[in-house]
Formats: C-alpha cells, sequence, structure tokens
C-alpha cells in the first residue's frame, strides 16, 4: 500500500512532468493562457494518461515487443478521440479554446512515456497511481503557470480581478511571455534543488 | 594544464584602452541627443532617462550583490542600457515603464546569459521589444514637440497608415521637429555622438555605413509607389535608423567579430527593417531587425571566421 | 489558388506562427537537439520531410476515407497511425537507399512519429482548408505547401537556437539556467524578434 502511495506522490513533486521531468511541454505552454484552460487540459490529459496506463498495464503481455509503440499509439488515441468527442459535446468552449491541442495528447510525451517507461512493466495498481500522480503533477503544474500568466497578462485570474487599476503587461499572454515563464520557473526550480542539496 | 586554457568569448584581445573607459565615452556621446530630446519633448525626457539608468544599475548592482558576484556597475554598461532604452521611449509614458523596461533589459539582456561580454542580444533592445509587447498602447503615444500635451504621430506612423503628412521638410526630419521617441528625433545630435565614437575608433564604419545605405536603397526601390520612386531620404531620417544604426547595431558583444561578418549583418538588419516598414504591420522595424540579426550572428560569424594560419 | 495566398502561407507558418516559437510544436526535440548545429540541422531535415509525406497523405486519407464514409471522428487515430507508418516506411526507405543518409538521420527519424510538429501540421491543415467537410479550391497544394513551410520555419528556429547555444558554451551562464531554463529565455527574446512580423500584407 504504501508503495502505491510512493508511486501517486511521485508525480507531483520528485518526478513532476513538467518541472522535473521536462516532458509535454508543447501543451503546458499553448494551453496556459488562462487557468480554467490549464484545469481543463489538465483534467482531459489525466483521464487519457489514466485510462491508457490503465489498459497499456493490462494488455502488456499480448503485445508483442517490435510493435508495441503502435499498440501503445492506438490505445492511447483510442481514449483521446473519447475525451475529444465528450468535450465537442458537453463543453465546446473549452474544446474551442484548447484547439489542436486536444487531439495534440495524443503525441505528448508524458503520456506515452509514461506508457513506455511504466505500465508495460508494472502491474494494474501501480500503473493507475502512477498515471493518476502524473496527471495531477502535471495539472498543478498547469495550474501554477497559467495563473502566473493570466494574472500578469490581463490582471485576472479565472475571470476575477485581484487588484484594480492594475495595467497588465500583455506580453504574458503571448508565446514569448509563455517561454519566459517557463523558463524563469525552469531555473527557479534548479535553484530551489540545489540550494537543498 | 587544462586549468591554464582559458576558453572564452570574444573580444579577446583588448586595447590599452579598459572597457569602462569605451563605455562611458559611449554615455558622453548619447549626451548630445539626450539634451535634445530635453529640448524637444520636456523635462519628462529627462526623467525618464533617469528613471531607466537608475533602474538599470539597481537591477545590476542587486543582481551581482545576490549572486556573490563582483561589482561591475561603475564600468557604464548599465548607464549606457538604461540611457538607450529612455532613448528608445515616447515622451509621454509613465514613469514605471521605463523602470519595469530596465529591470528586463538587465535581467534578461544581458545578467542571466553571464552578464557583461556574454549578451546574445542588444540589452536595450530586448527591453523594448518586451515593453512594446506588453503595453502598445503607451509605446506608441506620442506628444507633439515643443507641446507636451498634445498628441501626434510619428511620420512612419502616419506614413503606414496611409495618411502622408503634408510633407515635412527634410531639416526638421534633421533636426528632430516631430513626433517620436526621445533619443532618436535628433539626427543632428546623434551625429554628433556617433562622431565622438569614430574619432576615438570605438565603432567601425562597416555596420553603420551598410545598415544605412541598405535601408535607404530598399526603400528607394521597393518603398514608393512603382519601382525606383522611393523617398529615400526621409526613410534614413525618420524612425529609430540613425540611433539604432550608430549606437545599437554597433554593440560590441551581439555582433559580428570580422569585417566581413559586420557588413552582412548590417546589410541583413537593412532589409530587415525595410521589409517590415514596407509591409510589415508595424511603422518601424529598427528594433526587431537588430534583434533578428543579434539573433543570426553566432552562425555569421561561422561563416567568416578568419582563415587560421596554416589551417 | 494564387501567389498571393501561397506568399502568406509562407510568411505565416515561417514567421508569424512559426511552428516551434508560437505554435509550441516541437518543443521536446526543440531543447533537447538544439545544443549543437549538425544534429539539429539533421533533426529539421528529416522532420520537413515528413510533415511534408505526410501532410500529402492525410489530406488524401480525410479527403477520400474518412469524409466520404462519415468517419471524420477517426482523424486524430487515422492521422497518428498514418504518421508512424509513414516514419518506418521513410526509415526502410533510406536504409535501402542511401545507408549513408540512415546514418547521418540516426534515430531522429523514429522519433519523430512523437513529434507534436507533425501531428500538428495535419490537424492545422485540415482546420485551415477544410470548411465544413469541403476542401476548399487548392486545398491540397495549399496542405502541402504549409507542411514545407511549417518544415522550414521549424529548421529555421532550430539553427538560429543551435547557433546561439554553441555560442553560450562559452559564457558564464548562472548554473541554475543551463541547459532547458535559459533554452526557453532565448526562445522569448527570438519569439519577440519575430514579432516584427505581425500584421505582415503583401
Amino acid at each position: 500500500m504504501k508503495s502505491l502511495v510512493k508511486e501517486f506522490t511521485k508525480g507531483i513533486i520528485r518526478e513532476n512532468p513538467t518541472f522535473v521531468l521536462v516532458l509535454g511541454l508543447c501543451p503546458t505552454l499553448a494551453v496556459s493562457v488562462s487557468v480554467a484552460n490549464g484545469i481543463g487540459m489538465g483534467v482531459a490529459a489525466t483521464f487519457v494518461l489514466l485510462g491508457s496506463s490503465m489498459i497499456v498495464s493490462l494488455v502488456k503481455n499480448f503485445i508483442p515487443d517490435k510493435i508495441r509503440i503502435p499498440c501503445f499509439i492506438v490505445v492511447i488515441a483510442t481514449f483521446v478521440t473519447i475525451t475529444e468527442l465528450c468535450l465537442k459535446a458537453y463543453s465546446p468552449v473549452l474544446d474551442r479554446a484548447l484547439g489542436i491541442y486536444v487531439p495534440l495528447i495524443v503525441v505528448n510525451c508524458i503520456v506515452l512515456g509514461r506508457a513506455e517507461a511504466f505500465a508495460c512493466k508494472n502491474n494494474l495498481a501501480s500503473s493507475f497511481f502512477d498515471g493518476l500522480g502524473m496527471g495531477v503533477g502535471f495539472t498543478l503544474a498547469l495550474v501554477i503557470i497559467s495563473a502566473i500568466r493570466e494574472f500578469l497578462g490581463t490582471g485576472q485570474v479565472l475571470g476575477h480581478t485581484l487588484i484594480k487599476r492594475f495595467e497588465p503587461p500583455f506580453v504574458f499572454g503571448m508565446p514569448s511571455g509563455a517561454l519566459l515563464v517557463i523558463g524563469l520557473l525552469l531555473g527557479l526550480f534548479n535553484l530551489i534543488k540545489d540550494r537543498k542539496r | 594544464m587544462k586549468d591554464k586554457l582559458i576558453v572564452s568569448g570574444s573580444p579577446h584581445i583588448y586595447t590599452r584602452e579598459s572597457v569602462s573607459r569605451i563605455m562611458w565615452t559611449v554615455v558622453v556621446s548619447l549626451i548630445p541627443a539626450g539634451i535634445a530630446g530635453v529640448i524637444i519633448f520636456g523635462w519628462d525626457a529627462l526623467w525618464i532617462t533617469l528613471a531607466a539608468v537608475g533602474a538599470a544599475v539597481s537591477t545590476e548592482l542587486i543582481f551581482e550583490l545576490a549572486a556573490g558576484k563582483k561589482i561591475t556597475v561603475l564600468d557604464g554598461s548599465a548607464v549606457i542600457t538604461g540611457i538607450l532604452l529612455a532613448f528608445n521611449l515616447p515622451a509621454g509614458v509613465p514613469l514605471w515603464l521605463p523602470v519595469i523596461g530596465a529591470v528586463v533589459s538587465m535581467v534578461v539582456g544581458k545578467l542571466l546569459f553571464g552578464g557583461l561580454g556574454q549578451n546574445i542580444f542588444n540589452p536595450a533592445l530586448v527591453g523594448r521589444v518586451f515593453l512594446m509587447a506588453s503595453w502598445p498602447k503607451y509605446m506608441t503615444t506620442f506628444t507633439r514637440p515643443f507641446c507636451d500635451t498634445v498628441a501626434s504621430a510619428t511620420p512612419l506612423a502616419a506614413l503606414k497608415e496611409g495618411k502622408v503628412l503634408e510633407h515635412i521638410p527634410y531639416w526638421d526630419l534633421f533636426i528632430g521637429n516631430h513626433g517620436g521617441c526621445i533619443g532618436e528625433v535628433c539626427i543632428l545630435a546623434l551625429l554628433i555622438g556617433a562622431a565622438i565614437l569614430f574619432i576615438k575608433g570605438y565603432i567601425s564604419w562597416q555596420i553603420p555605413v551598410t545598415y544605412i545605405v541598405t535601408t535607404g536603397l530598399f526603400m528607394y526601390v521597393f518603398g514608393g509607389n512603382g519601382f525606383f520612386k522611393g523617398d529615400w531620404l526621409f526613410h534614413i531620417l525618420s524612425g529609430g535608423l540613425i540611433l539604432g544604426a550608430f549606437f545599437m547595431a554597433t554593440d560590441y558583444v551581439a555582433t559580428p567579430l570580422t569585417a566581413k561578418g559586420q557588413i552582412i549583418f548590417g546589410v541583413g538588419c537593412g532589409v530587415l527593417t525595410a521589409v517590415i516598414r514596407i509591409w510589415g504591420g508595424y511603422p518601424e522595424g529598427v528594433s526587431y531587425a537588430i534583434l533578428m540579426m543579434n539573433a543570426a550572428t553566432p552562425f555569421i560569424d561561422r561563416y567568416t571566421k578568419n582563415r587560421i594560419y596554416g589551417s | 489558388m494564387n501567389l498571393h495566398e501561397f506568399l502568406s502561407i509562407f510568411i505565416s507558418a515561417v514567421f508569424i506562427y512559426n511552428v516551434i516559437l508560437s505554435r509550441f510544436l516541437g518543443l521536446c526535440p526543440f531543447v533537447a537537439i538544439s545544443k549543437e548545429t549538425k544534429p539539429a540541422f539533421a533533426m529539421s531535415a528529416a522532420v520537413t520531410f515528413v510533415i511534408t509525406a505526410s501532410s500529402a497523405v492525410t489530406w488524401v486519407i480525410y479527403r477520400f476515407l474518412l469524409l466520404p464514409f462519415n468517419l471524420a471522428y477517426l482523424r486524430t487515430l487515422s492521422f497518428v497511425l498514418v504518421i508512424a507508418a509513414l516514419v518506418q516506411l521513410i526509415e526502410m526507405i533510406i536504409r535501402k537507399v542511401s545507408p549513408a543518409l540512415y546514418r547521418a538521420f540516426g534515430i531522429y527519424l523514429t522519433l519523430i512519429t512523437t513529434n507534436c510538429a507533425v501531428l500538428g501540421a495535419a490537424v492545422l491543415n485540415i482546420d485551415m482548408f477544410f470548411v465544413k467537410g469541403k476542401p476548399v479550391v487548392g486545398s491540397f497544394y495549399y496542405s502541402l505547401f504549409q507542411g514545407v513551410c511549417m518544415g522550414l520555419g521549424y529548421t529555421l528556429a532550430m539553427l538560429i537556437m543551435s547557433g546561439i547555444r554553441e555560442r553560450l558554451e562559452f559564457c558564464k551562464v548562472p548554473r541554475a539556467l543551463h541547459n532547458f531554463p535559459i533554452a526557453f529565455i532565448i526562445a522569448s527574446v527570438l519569439s519577440l524578434s519575430f514579432m516584427g512580423f505581425n500584421g505582415f500584407k503583401f
């Protein structure tokens, strides 16, 4: 039981997919314009991660090694397609906001990476918690980055104005601002890691 | 033996002139343009410049103290960055704008790369494009010269919107009697400063001359209604071209090492500036052109390196 | 089909909406492989090649297989499989035709399967050049050209980045910023500089 909890928590800090493993940056930078989008993408990706990790770990013994990557992709793509359709049906606004980055979850390094590095070598329970932890870690990272970008770029967070008469620097809503924020955050993370040693 | 091998970026050979002497001379060469800016746009120009310089120097000081590095604020390079940033701003901006811009210039443009001699991009321009992307309204609201409450468009902005101003006399363009950024409008003052740097041998002709000539040529060929009808003199005297060509495109660190490389750099800047002025959405392209060429500099250096004897 | 459209696709895909610096596609290899010029160029060349090929094939599949049979929702799944198969095929062909080239591309070819840029380009083509389930005039050529241009934009960003990072080896970048952080900060400034091309109108 303890090991299962460990599998879950490692995805949140110690092996956080965004800040430590530096994976899955494409959607992170693209959708982190607002916290709402960040949460949306995080939940969608977690769903795909959970589903595909579980299925992969269940069928791992039946997949010939040579074609395992394409098989993983089929599994992942199925879950992504389900996600796509659900979003289009129940939350078209979010679907439009996330745009092409929803189908791109299929090639998200985090999802494929966990399938390849973990799910195909571990049992169902571990894979479930690993996927959950990674998904939560990813969502957490998305929320942090989006909060910074939304606040600096529009003066609001989740649509609520925090400081009156604040003239927001628009650059943070743009790609350049996203790259700057992630660069500085990664640097900060490294600094903290170095100090801890 | 390994620690006797010092590998560093350029320049490797230092003249007897120390770095600070060169930097402070550049500061002096910028004073005429600063005085002109104050005359034309009022005391606001001075406050903005002082705010930018103060913020730049403080940022460098704090950063170096916090990182435990040698304090280099007295070498004048932070002062130059502050002045150049201020010169790229309209006179009507609120004082927090140059402060933020200067912090960004110093941190993102210079300190995060390792300090003096390590920057890839011209720090003042990094700050300027950051400000432009962040607060476009403030960065594009200009006041009429000698009358700080009336808004007026810069000649290039008017051109971009298709409203050709009643033809501004070249003399007015030359002495800066029109809307624009604090340090870019008075060509006369800028040329005086550039002359000082040339006489002292601190800048060479390759970059400024090729930059200006290329821009003029391109605008002559493509910049008018039909080919070969462009008003090249107007374009050379407008916008930030003279300021950029003599004081920012000549940054020692962010530009190619060899003369051949510098010519390529100047031509590249010229073409990019002209292309943005003619077909881009912005009326002025100098900042972007120089930054893009800064990015290309490592490549230019690679292919124009002097052949080592015997290789 | 007119020249204007092609010109605007070119400027748009290479400079304004640069696939890496603006759309954030292909970031993983961008920060991982852009440390030296040779591998950066090899990766970019391979990516351009695959994007072009896949733009063509995915367009055909969408137009003649998915749309007529109302299977548009299978787009993601089919595109990804097509790309994976294409990469395998290209790998086999290159290995046969030019072992030297195969050695040069090395592992990059396999990595491209998961490169967001390739799938992203295919999806973008569909989104941009199909309206309400019908291809616009010249759709195929626009898609193909956009694929090429996205590859070119990718190459441009990678080459600039590798040039800068090679030079950065000589600079005293603070230790916390080594590798990824400084790469992103450089990309941020590059992205700002490319904004000079915003609003381009021929």
